[in-house]
């Protein structure tokens, strides 16, 4: 078969660091090629060797079997390569055939005028052709995440790109936006395209891909047909050592209440009962998880819970004191750590330093006091420690929360959370868009605080996840409970149904009090 | 997000209609006393406002606010907020009158008007782009940098803060049509006022049909976004700043040439123009249309004030008169709530950075 893309030993050094080391890559033509590895494996650099952002130190770019040299994306772009970045680059309050054609606008009237009657054909006839469902009239901040990424796709194939690179693409989309994608892929390489899609997502590159290249510390370490390896041996390879997906623990010995919620209301925004008469409870020394399509209640839940938003009726409890109306301050204090669903929004200052972002939160505690000011000192050691336990990476207390990667974010406010020795701990999310090492090691310790006796409320859309680390699981559905689960013996396609609000027949039910616990 | 940016645009949207509906009202009411009761003092007042030459005076102070304002518009649509407009009418209005001095002609002059506002809008730009300067900064140095050049420049050629007298344009008069009550003044007026309309109908083209104005649009949103379709942000950028030179030059230019003369004093005879261009477009909405509409509203408002000083319709202090334009400016920006500023102004955009 044809080799749509081949790099040849390619190296890119940046000062201090190599990135790429001797990678070699080669993609056919017409296939969805993955390129799997951890946060730092260097699949986004090596990306743009080939999208022409960064020029390699060595080795050769060859696309359609001609060697080539991009100095700028502007050249890739004109050899056929687009690449749909994590971040989408589109204008929000231009509509999607204004950001499609944007550059390229076709014009009239001595090339003076944007001929928007044609731009509109053109990207209707495009959306056409390839099946997506995108309306060329549509604001860009009026649709969702899901259009958004195929209005990138259809940028780039309105400037004629056949090998489309996608950078993390599933990292914004709920489950059934990133079935839609797939369902794209298929499509584009039926007419001829060649997609290279980056992740670190072990299941996405096997469900999605027909070959897949993992790369580890800027090293290729293989390629592999997706159809003939399994999850485990993808694991040993990107991470370098044996990963253990499942974990392996004792049952729960729930102790007292903790957390207690009754009858909980939150409106959001536009009035509409976001939490429809929640009540829960979570114990010492266990994991309650609460899964649900995103968009069901859970983030009202939570900042009802966690004191940042009021409910609008019922009680939230901890340890037998009437929280409902405590503020954040108050409820830090109780003994709560929280980690958001969104680090970069909630979790972190993306202008801060380490030792800052350490501190926050903390600010009030005596610990990081001195004569009535901060003592940086004490709040230095603090983030370094936070550092170097949760192995943040570069381990520098003085870098900017915005220049780490999303994954070291993410281990940094989980670092910081869970080194307030809490009580409670809500965690939303609290792997997202953290690599497979990562996620395992904080996974560990969400169940090493739940052996040392805490209460953890653990809400997730990653099914493997709350199914793996819960001892109860609650479903959510238009923001009610729908049943309380045993994870370890609930099947797959009935926590689907049970997530679509329907009942199915068989389900091991919990009681909520947690009577009747294995 | 997304409902967010929905009720903005409809919260302002009302916000702009209620002031609409609420000066139809008032003039309503004032056409009623004016018909039914003319000697009442509202009726007076009507009679004023009514009159040809506060339509023409309005448009005359409207000439300058409206071209700054348009060039307001590209610069911060691209990105780049300027406020030193101000400083480019000074030494607009400086410039033409000394080139019209000069060559003798004062269509020369207004050119070198916009020349000389053009340079310094172009080193503001270089300033912001090229050095990476804070822009709110750069655009109080354009601003002290004219206040303190033009007077300057006025005392070493003329011996003191005021040039000589240069002239004025001859108005430019279309019979009949100059005829009709209140609306013949749009006929009877100086080149200047009819270059602020060709000026404005131009600038809402290029801004919303062409390719230049969707890049300078997408420069000021999201410059990434640009920069990954292949077009160079800097270089829009310059360009929509030069722009904004150019026609704060021929604000500056016309309001000096309309006198025939630069004065120096204090503020200078800008005056606070460049600044008043600044509301005039935010309350527009970044719309060119708009920032015309609400320069006339202030515009009218001063002629009124004007008028009513030596008019002595009312008992009331000069000074109480004089402050109408500027209580009515904060009265409707505080009813407009607040524009939607360009998602990347005031900052800064490299290539290449991640």
């Amino acid at each position: 078969m044809e080799q749509a893309v081949h790099l040849d030993g390619i190296t890119k050094r940046f000062p201090g660091v190599v990135a790429n080391d001797d990678v070699d890559l080669a993609v056919e033509k017409g296939t969805v090629h993955a390129l799997l590895g951890e946060n730092g494996a260097g699949k986004t650099t090596l990306m743009n060797v080939l999208y022409g952002l960064y020029q390699p130190t060595e080795g050769t770019v060859n696309v359609h079997g001609k060697t080539q040299q991009f100095d700028s994306p502007r050249d890739a772009i004109d050899e056929g390569v687009g690449m749909i970045h994590q971040h989408f680059m589109l204008v929000d309050p231009m509509t999607v055939t204004e950001n499609i054609t944007l550059g390229n606008e076709p014009r009239k009237w001595l090339g003076l005028t944007v001929d928007s009657e044609q731009s509109r054909k053109q990207v209707r006839e495009l959306s056409e052709r390839y099946g997506f469902d995108v309306d060329p009239d549509a604001r860009i901040e009026d649709v969702g995440v899901g259009v958004q990424q195929r209005v990138e796709i259809l940028k780039a194939l309105y400037r004629g790109a056949d090998v489309l690179i996608l950078d993390e693409p599933t990292a914004v989309l709920t489950p059934q936006e990133v079935e839609d994608l797939f369902r794209v892929l298929d499509e584009l390489t039926d007419q001829g395209k060649t997609i290279i899609f980056i992740t670190h997502k072990l299941g996405e590159a096997m469900e999605a891909a027909d070959e897949i290249t993992v790369l580890r510390e800027g090293k290729n370490v293989g390629t592999v047909p997706a159809d003939d390896i399994t999850r485990e041996e993808l694991a040993e390879m990107m991470v370098g050592r044996e990963v253990l997906l499942d974990l392996d623990r004792d049952p729960a010995e729930p102790g007292r209440s903790i957390l207690d919620v009754e009858d909980l209301v939150v409106e959001d925004d536009r009035g509409v009962r976001a939490v429809d008469g929640i009540s829960l409870e979570v114990r010492a020394g266990e994991v309650l998880g609460i899964a649900g399509v995103d968009g069901n209640g859970q983030s009202e839940l939570v900042e009802a819970i966690t004191g940042l938003q009021m409910p609008d009726e019922g009680t939230i409890t901890y340890d037998d004191v009437d929280r409902t109306t405590d503020s954040r301050r108050e409820r830090i204090e109780a003994g709560l750590a929280y980690i958001p669903e969104d680090r970069q929004e909630r979790g972190l200052v993306m202008d801060f330093e380490l030792v800052e972002n350490g501190l926050l939160g903390s600010q009030h505690a005596a610990d990081y006091t001195s004569k009535g000011r901060i003592d940086w000192n004490y709040t230095r050691d603090h983030a370094e420690e936070i550092i170097e336990e949760y192995d943040v990476r570069p381990p520098d207390a003085n870098a900017h929360a915005k220049s780490l990667s999303g994954g070291n974010q993410q281990k940094f406010v989980v670092g910081r959370e869970f080194a307030r020795d809490p009580r409670l701990v809500v965690a939303s999310h609290p792997t997202r868009g953290v690599d497979v090492g990562s996620m395992e090691f904080i996974h560990d310790q969400i169940n090493a605080l739940r052996e040392a006796g805490r209460a953890v409320l653990l809400i997730s859309s990653n099914l493997d996840e709350v199914q793996s680390l819960s001892d109860r699981l609650a479903v959510v559905y238009e923001g009610e409970i729908v049943d309380i689960v045993d994870p370890e013996r609930v099947t797959e396609e009935q926590l689907g149904l049970l997530m679509a609000g329907q009942q199915p027949d068989a389900v091991p039910t919990i009681a909520a009090d947690g009577e009747g616990h294995r | 997000m997304t409902n967010d940016s929905a009720m903005d645009r409809l919260s302002s949207a009302s916000g702009r209609l209620f002031i609409a509906t609420a000066a139809f009202l008032t003039l309503a009411v004032l056409a009623g006393f004016g018909l039914l009761a003319p000697a009442s003092t509202p009726g007076q007042i009507f009679w004023v406002l009514a009159s040809k030459s506060t339509l023409s005076s309005t448009l005359r102070l409207s000439v300058p606010i409206v071209l700054a304002a348009l060039g307001g518009i590209f610069a911060e649509k691209s990105g780049i907020i300027n406020i030193g407009l101000e400083g480019l009418l000074i030494i607009s209005a400086f410039a033409a009158i000394f080139g019209a001095d000069a060559t003798g002609s004062l269509w020369l002059g207004f050119l070198i008007g916009i020349v000389a506002s053009t340079l310094l809008a172009g080193v503001f730009a270089v300033v912001c782009i090229e050095f990476r300067a804070d822009q709110i900064i750069a655009g109080l140095a354009v601003w002290l940098i004219a206040l303190g050049l033009a007077p300057f420049a006025s005392q070493v050629f003329y011996g003191g803060p005021n040039t000589s007298n240069v002239g004025t344009f001859d108005t430019i008069t279309v019979p009949t049509l100059a005829d009709i009550p209140f609306f013949g003044a749009l006929f009877d007026a100086s080149p200047a006022v009819y270059i602020m309309f060709l000026a404005v109908a131009a600038s809402w083209y290029v801004l919303n049909r062409t390719t230049f104005g969707r890049w300078v649009r997408a420069a000021g949103e999201n410059p990434k976004a640009l920069d990954t379709a292949g077009v160079d942000v800097s270089r829009v950028r310059y360009a929509a700043v030069l722009l904004s030179g150019v026609l704060s030059g021929m604000g500056g230019a016309a309001l000096a040439i309309n006198i025939g003369q630069f004065t120096g004093n204090g503020p200078t005879m800008v005056n606070g123009k460049g600044f008043i261009a600044i509301v005039a477009y935010l309350f527009g909405n970044y719309n060119p249309v708009g920032a015309l509409l609400s320069t006339t509203l202030f515009a009218g408002l001063d002629a009124v004030q004007l008028r009513l000083q030596t008019a002595d319709v009312i008992a009331v202090p000069d000074s109480l008169v004089q402050t109408i334009p500027f209580v009515a400016v904060i009265v409707v920006l505080a009813l407009v709530g607040k524009t939607r500023l360009p998602e990347a102004a005031g900052e800064h955009y490299e290539s290449g950075e991640e």
